[in-house]
């Protein structure tokens, strides 16, 4: 028996699919259709083909905004990863008071990514900045001055990754534990039993088996690190010299620093492109139509 | 052996309380240098705790900029888009989960790429549709933004809460002669409410912590706190200070929502969650 009927279907979704429609699935189609003008300030076009798209791959393109997105994805969801599964083995442990311990490490979970920017960037600042003073103290750095973290073109995209990192660790050790609270303990206490030592029970059961879960996490993370603006934004700007700006950097200053509508429109569409491409290859682990069977 | 897994465990507790600690100095440095007397949050070298405690930063704070109508501004967009997105998103979850067709496959994977789009490249095609809405910087227009915005992932959220939900509940309310709505408004939403509290907190989250969509459709009337705040980057170093007590007022009611409600945020990461 079908529980709804596809009039029902259509009443009860109109309203979100109206909504959605005028705010979401418009902007992105006026978009596609603005990618292919040329677009003065006074708003007149000239159709121009695909001449936008080709901007974007050649020099003076975005090329290198791409090469800084995909560094960042890389730098900020490797170590967010790593540190994460880390974290969550020690937080898997059982003993009184571990809950409140897990939900102090969880609070700055929704911490605005502005306000982690913000944080970041007055803890980095070269003169009165309290990072630079305790590597100064510590010894790995001569003088608090040693490294500009959001001035030097070697060091901002850097910068921006560790505030990416400080706010999304507690993300992957919460995806983590929850994957690891889903697992049945008879498993590693059996191999326990057949000798298998703490790493071995890490690596070799623990890990492969909630596969599904970091998979699931991995690619919300990738996404997510793709996107990031807010955080960028309040650390550098994309500055200096443009050695921070990513994918979403470079589209909002287009748009409204040099008002190029059009260029900016063709950037976007060829980011959501491979978002949404990314997306689908990786809707396996998202989500699975099987699953409901079972 | 039993000695050495005792001493495994208090050594796992001791570093687990160190990282602890440690993943929240950077938060705890915000709170120590808004409670600063201004001059002290840049002092060179600086110190991690205040000398002198002053609210001085918060006079600063409210000397600046109308951060009690910014905060209002912020609350009021976020709550009110939350209720609509949540309305409206777990009707169109209901219905796409519950029929069974092939369309709904579609709906589901439509509904996740919408949920991926950066923020970031359609925010201009919407400011323009805001202006010629004549809806710039007015708290609906950040109201209906962010609901659109946020509705594909009420629905993702409700969406795997629906699937754990058996069918037979909605069969025997039709055999009982309930209609489709009624199925869903009295016996499905009821269970769901776990789930409607998951995306409630999210939602909330989401728009409250937003800064694009305000930063471009806002300018004066309906600036968003994030807006504000975001002033003070543009600032001379004096204003950091104040720029503190700024975050520090922002970020605590999130903090103390998501400690207490913190069996919500887990159930929405899990089942799929994104953060922005």
């Amino acid at each position: 028996m079908r529980l709804i009927s596809k009039k029902t279907l259509l009443l009860f979704f109109l309203p979100g699919a109206i909504f959605m429609g005028a705010f979401l699935v418009y902007p992105i189609l006026s978009m596609v259709f603005d990618s292919f003008f040329d677009i003065g300030i006074t708003g007149d076009r000239t159709f121009i083909g695909v001449d936008n798209y080709i901007h974007a791959f050649t020099a003076g393109g975005f090329l290198k905004q791409l090469k800084n997105t995909l560094l960042y994805i890389v730098v900020a969801v490797t170590i967010e990863t790593v540190l994460g599964i880390l974290f969550a083995l020690f937080f898997e442990m059982n003993y009184k008071g571990n809950k409140i311990i897990r939900s102090l490490m969880m609070a700055p979970l929704m911490i605005a990514p502005l306000v982690a920017g913000l944080t970041w960037k007055l803890m980095m600042s070269s003169s009165f900045g309290i990072v630079n003073e305790l590597l100064a103290r510590v010894g790995i750095l001569s003088s608090p001055s040693d490294i500009l973290w959001l001035a030097d073109e070697k060091w901002s995209l850097i910068a921006c990754c560790i505030a990416d990192i400080w706010l999304t660790v507690p993300f992957m050790m919460l995806m983590t534990l929850a994957g690891l609270q889903g697992l049945d303990s008879s498993i590693t206490e059996a191999a326990k039993i057949d000798g298998a030592n703490m790493l071995q029970q890490v690596f070799y059961i623990k890990i492969p088996m909630i596969k599904p879960v970091l998979l699931t996490a991995l690619s919300i993370r990738i996404i997510d690190a793709a996107r990031t603006f807010d955080i960028i934004w309040a650390m550098t700007e994309g500055g200096p010299n443009s050695s921070s700006e990513t994918l979403s950097i470079i589209i909002y200053k287009t748009l409204t620093r040099y008002n190029d509508i059009g260029y900016a429109s063709a950037m976007a569409v060829i980011f959501i492109i491979a978002l949404v491409v990314f997306t689908l290859v990786f809707m396996q682990s998202l989500w699975n139509p099987k699953k409901k069977s079972n | 052996m039993k000695i050495k897994g005792e001493i495994f465990k208090k050594a796992g507790i001791t570093i687990s309380v160190i990282l602890t600690i440690f993943w929240l100095i950077p938060y705890i440095y915000v709170v120590c240098c808004s409670f600063k007397p201004g001059a002290e949050v840049i002092a060179v070298p600086p110190k991690f705790f205040p000398e002198a405690f002053s609210v001085e930063n918060f006079f600063g704070l409210f000397g600046r900029m109308d951060a009690l109508q910014f905060l209002l501004n912020s609350l009021s967009a976020a709550v009110c888009s939350t209720v609509i997105a949540l309305i409206l998103g777990s009707l169109a979850a209901y219905a796409i989960q519950r029929s069974g067709a092939r369309l709904s496959i579609v709906l589901i994977v439509l509904v996740l790429c919408l949920k991926m789009i950066p923020t970031s490249s359609i925010v201009v095609p919407i400011y323009e549709l805001i202006c010629d809405l004549g809806l710039y910087d007015t708290r609906i227009a950040l109201i209906i933004v962010y609901a659109a915005v946020n509705m594909p992932f009420v629905m993702w959220t409700m969406l795997s809460f629906y699937e754990g939900i058996p069918t037979t509940l909605d069969e025997a309310a039709y055999v009982d002669g309930a209609s489709s709505f009624q199925t869903f408004s009295k016996v499905i939403l009821p269970i769901c409410k776990p789930g409607l509290a998951t995306a409630f907190i999210f939602t909330l989250f989401l728009a409250w912590n937003d800064f694009l969509i305000a930063l471009l459709l806002t300018s004066t009337n309906a600036k968003t706190f994030t807006v504000g705040l975001a002033g003070f980057l543009s600032a001379y170093n004096l204003d950091l200070g104040p720029m503190c007590a700024g975050a520090f007022l922002f970020s605590f009611p999130v903090m103390i929502i998501s400690l207490v409600a913190q069996k919500y945020i887990v159930q929405g990461m899990t089942a799929g969650a994104v953060k922005g």
